[in-house]
């Protein structure tokens, strides 16, 4: 901003001032998508400090781009949780919307159940703020297709926490696969498996559904949204592309303990040209939990939490029509064995790959750019869950409609 | 098809041959395993199984106990390790007379004193955690280059502590030739030996004396390729190596590093070479000379060439527009196989 002679708060005033009595329209005029100066910290806002807003707020305290000055719980305990992470003098709020209304906070990190990332996405936009929003981004498909709208008039950064767009590894394997070392590429393989009932401990009964949310499909999506979703954008990002339909099954069938949300789901996707991502989720086997498979007719990449191994095929062996191969010598490593993928540049720090999210967020804000985990990207992802996921209530093909991506 | 008569009295045959002690018709014996951190494979044909697995495994222990920097405990890690020097044992002394040798011929492009400078690359027994800078580079050189090197009787001395040798771009070469002077003093006349791709052949396959076809692969766009035939060649009695800057690669800044590095500019070579396949009569000779070529360059390959009659070489090169081309010295003509 080229206001040498007010400050940052000042001018952030007057930005409201003179919002102030202006309608919804104007709310989301891109005035607000106000740059933070180099100098400053990016002051944020935490709102939902369960385990995985206090898992954001500790990366967030080790990060010099940022200043948590406020919280935001309806569970007392949670609240202290982030506050005890957050800047000295932080504010804590129950009520988000008067988190919303503190002007001093620049932008707005979002980690709360997926029904709410709707509304809380939409006041935030009203009120001015940048946004970070956890992943899946919303609860069904006409609120993707709303949101899209709204971030677009609002000219405010709006990234979704699908981190995985950030991290060396997927941006090397995405580069591999341009280089044709997997060949053509027909299937990708996708599991987000644990053996577990993925429970948190209920002290008060009254709070079972509070704290328990992944389990009620009035709250979210189950595995498919809460799990799944990274792998659904990984394929999205890898292929640049959507799903054009997907059938699916699921079931509660092992975890019989009152849940609605499915405790196993097998989808497959067809992507454009016949390529197909199955993705599963299967709460009651842990072998591999993560993993991301994707078949080419050269060789297969296998990415896990935090490596990816490439598995060469063995086609037509040379050695049925001579007696002997003269060659650079092959690593014994490259024969039917996974050889490790090489990514990042020597001697640069292992970071979580949320930190690398987190960076380019602040970055985006300060420059006025556009994430690449954005509102577009996010819609995408989430259309295809809600679609995995009626496929399998409805056990019918669920086609992608042009509206979606209108 | 065959009628049953046939197969009786062709096993009537086989009962009186063995009953009579004479020689059977020759079987094909192949030996396949991991050495040296590649494959192997031998194949020898023959009336008898002369030799074993556990024999050629036995050859490469031996032959590691003395050339890998891989072992801690091996004779060329001693020498790394030491101040001045060590006793070398037949292994050592073989292959470093030889590479002192060809380090002279090829005027120093070939020069097993590059180990320091390998390291430095990342591609010595471990990747290196940042990638040297030219000062750390002319610090290093002055550790390389064989005239550090003195050997003296059953001696191998140097002339400074910091001098590393690393014979990887001839042992292998080496290792062919040991396990075919092997089978050969098992009195096995047709064979091939094959290691981490290089060869040496001799005779034919019997029964039926067939030529041995050795396919030379293409240098492939990445490290996982299945090797594909560019040519096929037939070399009689002989070693045939390869020497490819495309397998083993480091990146950097979207760089390829290659792992050869030049032992003058300290510095990987990139070179328009990448692939160089030497035919010569031994295999220690085509791979002692193959990484030479490579960083040569098409003249300077041309001009090593031109001084030993005894070698041909097939060079695969990328060109300045980037399209890839061979070419070949004139001997070469004679391996192809139609």
């Amino acid at each position: 901003m080229s206001q040498p002679a007010t400050t940052r708060r000042d001018f952030l005033a007057t930005g409201l001032a003179a919002m102030a009595g202006a309608g919804l329209s104007a709310a989301f005029t891109p005035v607000l998508g106000r740059a933070v100066r180099p100098a400053d910290k990016i002051r944020l806002g935490l709102i939902g400090t369960g385990s995985r807003g206090a898992g954001l707020a500790t990366l967030i305290r080790e990060m010099p781009d940022y200043e948590l000055i406020a919280c935001c719980d309806i569970i007392p305990e949670n609240l202290q949780k982030g506050l005890s992470l957050a800047a000295k003098n932080a504010k804590g709020y129950s009520d988000y919307r008067k988190l919303l209304d503190d002007k001093s906070i620049d932008a707005v990190v979002i980690a709360t159940p997926l029904y709410l990332h709707y509304p809380m996405a939409v006041a935030a936009l009203q009120a001015g703020k940048h946004i970070y929003l956890e992943k899946s981004m919303t609860y069904d498909i006409p609120q993707a297709i709303d949101l899209v709208k709204k971030v677009k008039a609002s000219g405010l950064v709006f990234q979704i926490g699908y981190q995985y767009r950030y991290y060396g590894l997927y941006h090397r394997v995405k580069e591999i696969m341009k280089e044709n070392w997997l060949g053509r590429i027909t299937h990708f393989e996708c599991q987000y498996n644990r053996n577990s009932n993925w429970r948190f401990p209920v002290k008060d009964p009254k709070m079972e559904r509070a704290i328990n949310w992944r389990m009620y499909r009035e709250y979210c999506g189950g595995p498919l949204s809460e799990l799944c979703a990274h792998e659904i954008d990984v394929v999205n990002y890898l292929t640049d592309s959507r799903p054009v339909k997907v059938v699916g099954l699921g079931g509660i069938n092992y975890w019989k303990d009152g849940r609605d949300t499915y405790d196993n789901i097998r989808t497959v996707y067809d992507y454009p040209n016949g390529v197909k991502a199955s993705v599963t989720s299967v709460l009651s086997n842990a072998y591999n939990g993560y993993s991301i498979r994707i078949l080419g007719d050269k060789a297969t990449v296998e990415i896990l939490r935090d490596k990816a191994l490439i598995y060469p095929e063995i086609t037509n062996n040379p050695k049925g029509v001579v007696d002997g191969v003269t060659g650079a010598t092959i690593a014994v490593t490259t024969q039917g064995k996974g050889v490790e993928v090489k990514f990042g540049k020597p001697g640069e720090a292992d970071l979580e790959p949320t930190v690398f999210a987190l960076k380019d967020f602040g970055e985006c804000v300060r420059n006025k750019k556009e994430p690449i985990s954005n509102v577009e990207t996010g819609r995408d992802g989430s259309i295809a869950i809600h679609m995995g996921n009626a496929a399998a209530d409805t056990e019918k093909v669920q086609y992608w409609k042009p509206e979606y991506s209108a | 098809m065959k009628k049953p008569w046939h197969r009786l009295a062709a096993g009537v045959i086989g009962l009186v041959l063995s009953a009579l002690n004479l020689p059977e018709v020759p079987e094909t014996y192949r030996i396949t395993g991991e050495a040296q951190g590649t494959t192997y494979a031998v194949t020898y044909y023959a009336n008898r199984e002369w030799v074993d697995r556990q024999q050629i495994d036995s050859i490469f222990k031996s032959l590691d106990a003395s050339l890998s920097i891989y072992q801690s405990g091996s004779l060329i890690s001693r020498f790394n390790a030491s101040e001045k020097g060590i006793e070398m044992d037949k292994h050592l002394m073989n292959v470093v007379n030889r590479s002192m040798q060809i380090y002279r011929e090829t005027r120093g492009l070939s020069d097993i004193t590059v180990y320091p400078l390998v390291r430095a690359w990342g591609f010595g027994t471990k990747a290196a955690d940042a990638l040297p800078d030219s000062a750390a580079i002319r610090r290093l050189l002055t550790c390389v280059g064989s005239d550090k090197l003195k050997i003296s009787h059953q001696n191998l001395l140097k002339t400074s502590p910091c001098v590393q040798i690393d014979v990887n771009g001839i042992a292998q070469g080496y290792s062919v030739d040991v396990i075919a002077d092997f089978l050969e003093g098992r009195g096995i006349g047709n064979y091939m030996v094959e290691v981490g791709g290089e060869i040496r052949t001799k005779g034919g396959k019997l029964p039926g004396n067939e030529p041995m076809n050795i396919g030379i692969e293409t240098p492939s766009a990445t490290e996982f390729d299945a090797p594909a035939i560019r040519a096929v060649i037939t070399i009689g009695d002989g070693a045939v190596t390869t020497s490819g800057s495309y397998r083993n690669f480091r990146e950097s800044g979207g760089l390829r590093l290659s792992h050869i590095i030049d032992p003058q500019t300290g510095f990987p070579v990139q070179r328009e070479i990448i692939s160089a396949t030497v035919v010569a009569p031994d295999a220690i000779t085509a791979d002692g000379f193959d990484n030479a070529l490579l960083a040569a360059g098409i003249d300077g390959a041309f001009e090593i060439l031109r001084t030993h009659p005894e070698m041909q070489a097939y060079l695969i090169y990328k060109k300045t527009d980037g399209t890839v081309a061979d070419t070949a010295s004139a001997g070469f003509g004679k391996y192809l196989v139609p």
